[in-house]
């Protein structure tokens, strides 16, 4: 006969056994992920700084850094709100519109009204906006693809009749010397963008916002059936892509002195690029925003050393595309690799 | 005394069909009530009323007397009803701890308070008895884990009535022991629980009360104390179960090996796999979790690599590099996962059967423009010889039930004009009645010269269907079980190591 017992205790010790593998397997996975993921980002940076310090005259020159950092520093904020919308398996593909149309806001209002009416409108424009996608998004139920496109359009079109298509020069010198001004010796846009970004990361991983994103990101209908409002966690995603669009639009302006509706055109390329390159993934969950960072600091090393070797700029946007596809295939093979210690697929 | 909870009357009406037609059902306090029927009687339909996802289009809901209305699953929850559901609804990206609290964080101003909540589920998991690391991440846990924390996520909320929908279905015997216990708790406590399960050994173990669901009609309510097993049947059937004959075919395994596998090392297994399979012949693997049979039927599909080792269909040697292969060579699989690995939901029956359908059997231009005709035409008779219960050939298999959808399934096989079938857990969530029909369907299959392979964790399903049983435990063959030695009690024995039983029973 069957030892009943026994049988149990080995069934037992069999699952005690199965448990350790199973938390053996997960501790490698998560292993593998993070380090895909954090290579993913590091690996390229390290490679572009060495070969921009070997490579580029005056790379490190004082005016380069300055500039390499003001640069990485609006695009990163920029950054910021695509991360959230992107870990909500959405996308903002207005951005660039988005960021003109506050910054010409911002100018038209500094020009008439000061500094800081100025800047506050040129941010509530830009919430405006980001609160329009979420509703198309939400209440129109227009997949947010088809809604950011169509969007890009619109508010580019608004940016350009907003300043009859004339460049706008900016009278204010404190609104201009923002972006030129410095802290300490460190430049001011990026004081902000480790503010901003240090108050995106808070929300993101210690707040409940945060685990109801992930969850919404991760898995939709886990999300509704524990009772997390997804439509409410999606429409904050957009204004919140709205509103950094909007603050480094006034930065932009601020930086550039003058100017006009087709500013950023091609941002939202160089938004999701960075936002892929720093570890956040295109199937949504986690957002990562301290990758967006890094990655926005990489794309403007890219960019300075480019320009100092002279290289004609339509080779910057072939940089750029090759980027895209490189952040995307690691993103897939950090998936792969997770899969593979789980399953042992070979597809 | 006022029930907890009571549903009056309620009507639920999909397009097409009325899944519930007007179902009166309470729950009382300290007691557990067993909700039984077989699959498509109007269960889970029940449920997602009671969970606040789906609304009635009439009935109402009583809590404690009061009238209550439920239009999100937030309402449920707050209203005191806690559902465990039958898919699981967990977030992979985040923590055990996150998942379990997620919906009603422990926090303050919007911060989650992480050791509170830390402490708070390692408490609520060890009285699972789950010594699991709540940091650690849901998507590197095994399904039984999976299903546990699914079970604490309910068990963390503050509720009256607790509905468990099938939470044993991939948890083992220990597990379930441990959580009948926790069951039997919460009702002394005072919370009233419906049980939702399949398996009949654990309505009589744990439930006090048992209903049962028919075609969306409450058919029958009493104490489980007043039925046995065959007159609980015969509620959810509406007729006397037929049973299966065992019909071994003893020919079968002397016929030539059609099957042949010799040394084929698989990933994360020592011992490499050598089996053979002979026409007709059907062939059972049982083991545990761990032990190698899901990754061997992969391997043979060409779905997980092969390190080494020979595979040969005929006596002609075959290399399966990938699942294209594999279906040419004559192999073809159907995953233990139907709704994710199986089933194309928004394609319709005739279209699900078609997707592998043999090359060669059309020719020409058909092979890139198929003629709905002819599909048609083959459907139809697939349907007739399957039994497969559709209206007609256009409907979407994500609408029927699991049987149905198996069958399709088989019918799929079948088109593929493979020699070799693999099948991983043909019945699970299946009812009674079709359980049975598939039994058949595979036993026909087999007489027309198909190889078959049926890897499942369902003891009395390989000691009702195989002609031969092959035990793994850990990678390890354990046992080859033939004839009247293929019992519940010996592949139980063998899948923990017991060492191979010789003769018969006494």
């Amino acid at each position: 006969m069957v030892d009943t017992s026994q049988a149990q205790l080995d069934a037992v010790a069999s699952i005690e056994h199965e448990r350790e593998e199973s938390a053996r397997r997960g501790a490698r996975a998560a292993r593998r992920q993070s380090l895909l993921q954090k290579l993913g980002i590091i690996i390229p940076f390290a490679l572009v700084l060495v070969a921009g310090i070997i490579l580029v005259p005056s790379f490190l020159s004082a005016s380069n850094i300055t500039n390499m950092l003001v640069n990485g520093a609006i695009l990163a904020i920029t950054a910021y709100g695509m991360t959230m919308v992107i870990a909500l398996r959405g996308i903002d593909l207005s951005v660039g519109s988005t960021q003109a149309v506050a910054a010409c806001v911002a100018a038209v209002s500094v020009n008439a009204w000061g500094l800081v009416p100025g800047i506050l409108a040129g941010i509530a424009a830009a919430i405006a906006l980001g609160l329009l996608n979420g509703v198309i998004v939400t209440k129109f139920r227009v997949p947010a693809f088809i809604a950011t496109l169509a969007t890009l359009g619109i508010y580019r079109g608004v940016a350009l009749l907003f300043t009859d298509g004339a460049p706008v020069m900016i009278t204010d010198t404190a609104f201009r010397s923002i972006a030129t001004s410095s802290l300490f010796g460190i430049p001011v846009p990026f004081v902000l963008s480790v503010l901003v970004g240090a108050g995106f990361w808070f929300v993101l991983e210690k707040m409940r916002f945060g685990k109801h994103l992930v969850a919404v990101g991760g898995s939709p209908e886990s999300a509704t059936d524990s009772g997390i409002n997804v439509k409410r966690i999606q429409l904050i995603a957009y204004v919140a892509a709205g509103a950094t669009a909007g603050l480094a639009g006034v930065l932009l302006a601020s930086q550039l002195g003058s100017v006009n509706g087709s500013l950023s055109t091609g941002l939202e390329l160089q938004a999701i690029a960075v936002v892929v390159l720093g570890g956040t993934s295109m199937a949504g969950g986690r957002g990562n925003i301290v990758g967006t960072f890094l990655a926005s600091l990489l794309l403007a090393m890219i960019n300075a050393g480019l320009n100092l070797l002279n290289v004609p700029s339509f080779y910057q946007y072939i940089a750029l595309g090759v980027l895209l596809v490189f952040a995307l295939s690691v993103d897939s093979a950090q998936r792969a690799a997770v899969r593979r210690v789980f399953e042992g697929r070979v597809a | 005394m006022t029930a907890m909870l009571a549903v009056e009357n309620i009507v639920q009406q999909y397009p097409g069909v009325r899944a519930l037609k007007g179902v009166s059902l309470s729950l009382d306090t300290g007691r557990v009530l067993a909700l039984v029927g077989e699959n498509g009687a109007g269960k889970s339909t029940l449920i997602r009323i009671l969970a606040g996802i789906e609304q009635p289009v009439e009935g109402s809901l009583r809590l404690r007397g009061e009238s209550l209305r439920l239009t999100n699953s937030a309402e449920s929850q707050a209203a005191g009803i806690s559902v465990v559901s039958q898919e699981f609804r967990l977030v992979p990206e985040l923590s055990i701890a996150d998942n379990i609290m997620l919906g009603h964080e422990l926090t303050s101003g919007g911060v989650v308070r992480a050791r509170n909540t830390r402490n708070r589920v390692q408490e609520l998991l060890s009285t699972l008895g789950l010594d699991l690391n709540p940091d650690r991440l849901v998507s590197s846990l095994t399904t039984g884990d999976q299903q546990m924390v699914e079970i604490a996520r309910a068990l963390s909320r503050d509720f009256d009535v607790l509905i468990m929908d099938e939470p044993t279905a991939a948890l083992n015997r220990a597990e379930i022991g441990r959580l009948h216990g926790i069951v039997r708790r919460l009702a002394a406590q005072g919370k009233a629980i419906m049980y939702v399960s399949h398996h009949l050994d654990e309505v009589f173990d744990l439930c006090d009360e048992v209903a049962v669901l028919r075609d969306g009609i409450l058919v029958h309510r009493s104490e489980t104390s007043e039925l046995d097993e065959q007159a609980l049947v015969e509620h959810m059937l509406g007729r006397k179960p037929q049973t299966f004959e065992r019909a071994v075919d003893a020919a079968a395994a002397g016929n030539d090996p059609r099957l042949v596998v010799d040394g084929l090392r698989v990933g994360g297994f020592d011992e490499p796999f050598s089996l053979s399979v002979g026409a007709g012949e059907i062939v059972g693997l049982a083991g545990l979790v761990g032990s190698g049979r899901g990754e061997l039927t992969r391997a043979l599909f060409g779905d997980r690599a092969a390190l080494a080792g020979r595979i040969s269909i005929d006596g002609v040697p075959v290399q399966v590099r990938s699942v294209a292969a594999a279906i040419s060579a004559g192999i073809y699989m159907l995953s233990e996962d139907r709704k994710s690995e199986g089933i194309l939901p928004h394609l319709d029956v005739t279209e699900n059967t078609m997707v592998s359908r043999d090359p060669k059997s059309v020719s020409g231009w058909r092979r890139l423009v198929p003629s709905r005709r002819s599909e048609r035409a083959v459907f139809e008779r697939l349907r007739g010889e399957l039994s497969i219960r559709v209206p007609h050939g256009g409907q979407l298999i994500g609408n029927l039930s699991g049987g149905n959808q198996q069958k399709v399934l088989l019918g799929r096989a079948l088109q593929s004009g493979c020699r070799v079938l693999l099948l991983n857990e043909p019945t699970r969530g299946v009812d009674v009645g079709a359980k049975l029909e598939i039994y058949q369907l595979i036993r026909r299959l087999a007489a027309q010269g198909v190889a078959v392979i049926v890897s499942s964790s369902d003891a009395p399903e390989l000691a009702a269907i195989s002609d031969r049983c092959l035990v793994y435990l850990a990678g390890r063959q354990t046992a080859e079980l033939a004839g009247p030695d293929i019992t519940e009690d010996n592949i139980v024995g063998a899948s923990v190591g017991q060492v191979a039983v010789g003769g018969t029973h006494g």
